[in-house]
């Protein structure tokens, strides 16, 4: 009984689920419910009036079969491709490929005019629609736009389409989430002459910019060389300064060695001279303790000899003067006896030849030639010996004529220059004073002549 | 609606049809927007709504 109980209660349970499934419609989060029928009004603060059926968005509800219908409006976004040949407001013709997102509003206004219009359609009959829609306002939009508002001034399109699209959206409860224009195709090639003056400015710009940019690497560059020929040059005189440098350090050292070597030479040569000074001193020492030493004792020996000797002379000599001193004095007062005798007997003399002189005077007064030849013939052989004496100093003489030629010769000797008389007297006087002198005879001075 | 504050996503001014974003049902959506006086309201500035057009239109004032 009791698991009959259960039974029942559990097969109820199993209905009441079933049925329950049955009535009970649950909407999607991007669907709304709309339904219509039995009790089915919406009283939604924003309409006033009733809409006629009942939207649901985002719960469940129970729907009664038979009695209500329902209907699943999706509200997911979708996409459509429009593709439209249209004119720019400047009369530009253009083919334009563009793209469009549009829902179902989320508000029951715009869900209730969506249903009214695309409940029973099917996907491609809303999408042809909706293409149709919007090729037809891209064409508005497109008639009222410049074609360079549409390829820069975003803001001014997006203004455009809303502008054109707002009302016709409302009506349809449809929410445009985006409308993009892809691509525009110019048959003109408007497009292609518009960019042209940029693309010129451009090119330009780039073609001025390149050659500037070249100038200056030029400039550059050329700076840069100049300054590198700088470079090099300095380089090269510092180089040339440096090699001249170590030309001249080599020459030095190159000549180091012979200059080192002459000056070792000079040494050489100094310390030999010195040698041979020493040497020459040593010679002088030895010479001077071998010749001069007992040269000096000679000659000391012989000075103190010759000394001794001139001082035993000195003496002697004064031993001597001092004799003769005394013997003078002793001569002289015997002279001085003599000389008073003597010079009594001269007196006497004298005056006996003042008497002879002066008879010869008296005779030389009366006849002068008789006197002085009678002199000259006492005095002859005198004469001739003192004219032979000037023969002396001839070592040769050839006498021509013989005899006579002697003769002639002596008679010339004796009677030569004009003071014959003179030389006859002087000859005369001569012979006075060496009467006591042997007279060479006139033979003999002519054999010496001979 | 009225009282909302949002921000202009597409230029206010007379004569044209601009665009706000505003935070209804949990998120944000699009509404068609007109100025409620004559001023120009450039994009990114703060708005209010001071009237709502059912079902997607709003005209909106300066955000003070």
């Amino acid at each position: 009984m009791l698991w009959t109980y259960l039974i029942i209660a559990a097969v109820a349970v199993v209905v009441l689920l079933i049925l329950f499934r049955m009535v009970w419609r649950v909407a999607e989060p991007n669907e709304a419910l709309i339904i219509s029928g039995l009790g089915a009004h919406s009283s939604s603060e924003q309409v006033n009036e009733t809409l006629g059926f009942k939207i649901v968005v985002g719960r469940g509800t129970a729907v009664l079969p038979g009695f209500q219908t329902v209907r699943r409006l999706p509200l997911d976004i979708r996409a459509t491709p429009l593709t439209v040949t249209c004119v720019s407001s400047q009369g530009i013709p253009l083919h334009i490929k563009g793209v469009t997102a549009y829902k179902v509003g989320d508000d029951y206004g715009s869900i209730a005019n969506a249903a009214r219009r695309f409940l029973e359609q099917s996907d491609e009959q809303v999408m042809s629609t909706i293409h149709e829609l919007f090729a037809g306002h891209l064409r508005a939009i497109v008639g009222s736009t410049t074609v360079e508002e549409m390829l820069h001034d975003r803001e001014t399109l997006t203004t455009n389409i809303r502008g054109s699209l707002a009302g016709d959206m409302e009506k349809l409860g449809l929410v445009v989430d985006s409308l993009q224009i892809q691509e525009i195709d110019d048959e003109s090639g408007y497009i292609k002459n518009l960019g042209r003056p940029q693309a010129a400015a451009v090119e330009a710009a780039a073609r001025i910019a390149q050659a500037e940019r070249d100038r200056e690497a030029t400039e550059r560059e050329q700076a840069a060389a100049a300054k590198k020929a700088a470079a090099v040059r300095e380089s090269s005189i510092a180089q040339a300064g440096y090699q001249a440098e170590v030309d001249q350090a080599k020459s030095k050292a190159s000549q180091s060695g012979p200059l080192a070597e002459a000056l070792a030479r000079q040494e050489v040569v100094v310390a030999e001279t010195e040698t041979a000074k020493l040497n020459a001193s040593l010679a002088e020492k030895q010479l001077e303790s071998t010749v001069l030493k007992p040269a000096d004792a000679e000659a000391y020996k012989q000075r103190t000899l010759a000394q001794a000797a001139r001082d035993a002379q000195i003496a002697a000599a004064e031993a001597q003067a001092r004799e003769v001193a005394l013997r003078g004095e002793a001569q002289a007062k015997a002279t001085e006896l003599t000389g008073k005798a003597e010079a009594a007997a001269v007196q006497a003399k004298a005056m006996a030849e003042a008497a002879g002189i002066k008879a010869r005077a008296e005779a030389l007064a009366t006849n002068t030639d008789a006197v002085v030849a009678q002199q000259l013939a006492e005095a002859y052989p005198e004469i001739v010996a003192a004219a032979a004496s000037s023969f002396e100093k001839v070592g040769n003489m050839v006498v021509l004529n013989g005899a006579q030629g002697i003769e002639d010769t002596l008679v010339k000797t004796i009677t030569m220059g004009g003071s014959g008389f003179a030389l006859a007297k002087q000859l005369i006087d001569s012979l006075a004073t060496k009467k006591d002198d042997e007279k060479p005879t006139l033979e003999s001075v002519a054999d010496e002549s001979a | 609606m009225v009282g909302k504050r949002g921000r202009v996503i597409g230029r206010i001014a007379p004569g044209i049809v601009g665009e706000v974003m505003l935070p209804v049902r949990g998120a944000t959506e699009a509404f068609y927007a007109y100025p409620a006086t004559d001023e120009v309201l450039e994009v990114g500035t703060q708005i209010v709504v001071v009237e709502f057009d059912p079902p997607r239109t709003v005209y909106v004032a300066r955000a003070l």
